[in-house]
């Protein structure tokens, strides 16, 4: 059945080149077309991790492939939901690369399907992994449109610009979602930590990871909520900042072994 | 005097104290912590290791400079929320009063006017008369959520210091069968530990039987990774494992017969000269084509094929021996029969007050309650009246504005 996450893949790549085409010669029906196919991806994407929960009988959450693959499902499920609310473009062209990147981030990781450690046998394990896909998915496309935000202003649209607001607002929304879940992951993953180490927080790489991205994000709200900061620099420090969160995703489990090192 | 707690209540020292949190965690998670310092000299270097030690690198989490750090955050957090409290107690009605006097967003025929009105209803917030004017008003508890998410975060920093501070916790490596009594007298009996279940899936189970010290409460459970017992505040974790040689020792000239249980290396001996060294027990062995064997050092699972690696001293002469369960040495007038080795858990014992445990939960809950009051129910007021529509919000409202933009579209 890994045929179904290859032709997710896939039709994420389509999706994303017809998106970025459409956008940059202003073709409506392509981006309607881009739409469809990534609505097929996505489709597939569910239907492989539907599977793949069935074949492990656990959620399947519990390696770098899996969690990168909750990942890049949850930012298209994101995506797709703001889309639907919004009806704003950019919002499309910010979420689709993210899924694409994150699902061939995953094609690269081990795909067999190993059983659940003795570590991870929890009740808190789906509310703590699951909250984490979706709270890294909220900060990459959040990154993703600081991005989108850097090539308008770039390609001379004004700050004062209506869609460069609302995808500054946005940006902004989607931090606020990304840190309240990545609260819940912190402090699930604390009660979890008492549980099965008797420890609340050991300062494992992982942890302190988690922390730092939260402090990250912490300063990015104050700033902007304080400071006033908005804009380019907010943009910035949402592209910054989501390098952070790629670290504490990726980066952690390959170079600073921990107690999370199961998660590779 | 002012200007001082001006400074610490600020949110620049509070921004400024968060960058060092960063830095420093940056720097423990990249260089190993809590090591002796031989291993940073191997590591980093002699000189690197250096300035790693003086600085307190090896242990970043437990260093003064770390704790004054936590300490200046606390004072902040403190000074900030007393500041926000103050500010945010008359901010609802300050609120309805910029939404009466703000300038109309634009003008409204009565139909749109009744439109807008019907939607605020619709949407739960609360209508008010003042001045002749509709005013709506919501979510006014959204004032205090960044008090709120600041009081518990502070609140955070102190249970959890002080479940740190007040936990009862004791380590202890015990044999199955063996007994060990807790600080209110109640015993906890190890009956069985395994490595591995029947299936050979790694498990690291203990089989424990916990007694009141009244002996009126009992209570049985297999306990392993994230199932800990809970028995009368105390909560016992299976914490490591281990496995331990055995040896039968007899003496024919008296008929006596011990079995000891080998944690680490020894030498057993009835005259101070001869007798048997205890090194290692490997859990396993691989015998090569020559006949020779290789030793596993280490293993996650069950020792398998276990090896006694052992010295034997008699008469000034010192021989290695690699024995396994079943044989039996003779030393003298001593016999040493190899036995399967035992496998035994180290629990630990924990106890938090229960009114900390209690706090540290309630606690967590306020901060996800009091992010989501910050981020997603910011206080509104909204006035509609026929010269027009005005909404007033401390946060952006750029989604209800583009709702009510919308609305009143299709109203046209």
């Amino acid at each position: 059945m890994e045929v179904l996450f290859f032709a997710a893949l896939m039709a994420y790549f389509f999706a994303v080149i017809l998106q970025i085409v459409g956008v940059a010669i202003s073709r409506e029906k392509m981006m309607r077309a881009a739409r469809c196919v990534f609505a097929v991806a996505l489709i597939l994407h569910t239907a492989f991790t539907v599977w793949r929960g069935i074949a492990a009988a656990r959620i399947p959450l519990a390696n770098q492939f899996e969690f990168a693959s909750g990942f890049a499902w949850a930012a298209a499920i994101l995506g797709f939901v703001l889309f639907r609310k919004l009806r704003q473009e950019w919002l499309m062209t910010a979420s689709m690369p993210v899924a694409f990147l994150v699902l061939s981030y995953a094609a690269f990781q081990p795909m067999e399907i190993k059983e659940l450690m003795p570590a991870l046998r929890s009740t808190w394990f789906a509310l703590h992994i699951g909250a984490a896909t979706f709270s890294y998915a909220s900060f990459a496309i959040a990154g993703g449109l600081g991005v989108y935000y850097l090539v308008m202003l770039r390609k001379g649209h004004g700050e004062d610009d209506t869609r460069m607001r609302q995808t500054d607002y946005m940006t902004y929304r989607l931090i606020c979602l990304g840190f309240l879940l990545l609260t819940v992951v912190i402090l699930s993953g604390a009660i979890w930590a008492e549980q099965a180490w008797s420890t609340w927080w050991s300062w494992d790489p992982k942890e302190t990871w988690a922390l730092i991205t939260w402090i990250l994000y912490a300063i990015y709200l104050h700033q902007r909520m304080r400071m006033k900061w908005q804009g380019k620099r907010m943009a910035l420090f949402a592209v910054i900042a989501v390098i952070c969160v790629i670290f504490t995703f990726a980066g952690v489990n390959q170079l600073l072994p921990g107690l999370h090192s199961y998660a590779v | 005097m002012k200007k001082v707690i001006s400074f610490f209540r600020s949110m620049k020292f509070g921004m400024i104290l968060l960058v060092l949190v960063i830095v420093c965690s940056f720097a423990g998670s990249l260089i190993v912590q809590q090591r002796e310092p031989m291993e940073y000299v191997n590591r980093y270097g002699a000189g690197a290791a250096e300035v790693i030690l003086a600085l307190g690198l090896d242990d970043v989490f437990s260093a003064p400079y770390f704790i004054v750090l936590m300490a200046a955050l606390c004072v902040n957090l403190t000074l900030c929320s007393i500041t926000r409290l103050t500010a945010t107690r008359r901010a609802g009605e300050r609120l309805r009063q910029q939404a009466l006097s703000a300038p109309a967003t634009r003008t409204l025929d009565d139909g749109q006017a009744q439109r807008l009105c019907a939607y605020f209803k619709r949407r739960r917030y609360r209508c008010e008369e003042r001045d002749g004017q509709q005013l709506f008003v919501k979510n006014l508890a959204g004032f205090y959520g960044a008090f709120l998410v600041h009081l518990s975060f502070l609140l955070i920093l102190i249970v959890g210091v002080a479940a740190v501070i007040t936990a009862e916790v004791r380590d202890e490596t015990v044999m199955p069968g063996d007994t060990l009594t807790l600080a209110n007298g109640a015993r906890v009996t190890v009956e069985s530990f395994r490595i591995e279940d029947e299936t050979g899936t790694l498990d690291y189970a203990s089989q424990l039987t916990a007694v009141s010290s009244d002996g009126q409460r009992r209570a049985g459970k297999l306990v392993r990774v994230n199932e800990p017992l809970s028995f009368e505040g105390y909560k016992i974790y299976q914490q490591t494992y281990g496995t331990a040689g055995r040896l039968r020792i007899d003496r024919p000239s008296n008929g006596s017969s011990e079995i000891m249980t080998l944690t680490e290396p020894c030498f057993l001996t009835l005259n101070g000269r001869d007798g048997l060294f205890y090194q290692a027990l490997y859990p396993g062995y691989v015998r090569g084509e020559d006949g020779s064997i290789t030793l596993i050092a280490s293993t996650s699972g069950a020792y398998t094929d276990p090896v006694y690696d052992i010295l034997s001293v008699a008469d000034g002469m010192t021989t290695p021996v690699l024995a396994f369960p079943g044989e039996t040495l003779t030393i003298g007038e001593v016999s040493f029969t190899m036995l399967e080795p035992v496998s035994y858990p180290g629990l630990r014992i924990k106890r938090i007050h229960p009114a900390v445990l209690g706090a540290l939960y309630a606690v967590f809950v306020l901060m996800v309650a009091a992010l989501y009051i910050c981020f997603f129910m910011p206080p509104v007021a909204v006035r509609v009246s026929k010269g027009g529509y005005a909404v007033v919000s401390p946060k952006t409202q750029t989604g209800l504005l583009l709702e009510l933009e919308t609305l009143l579209k299709e109203d046209n």
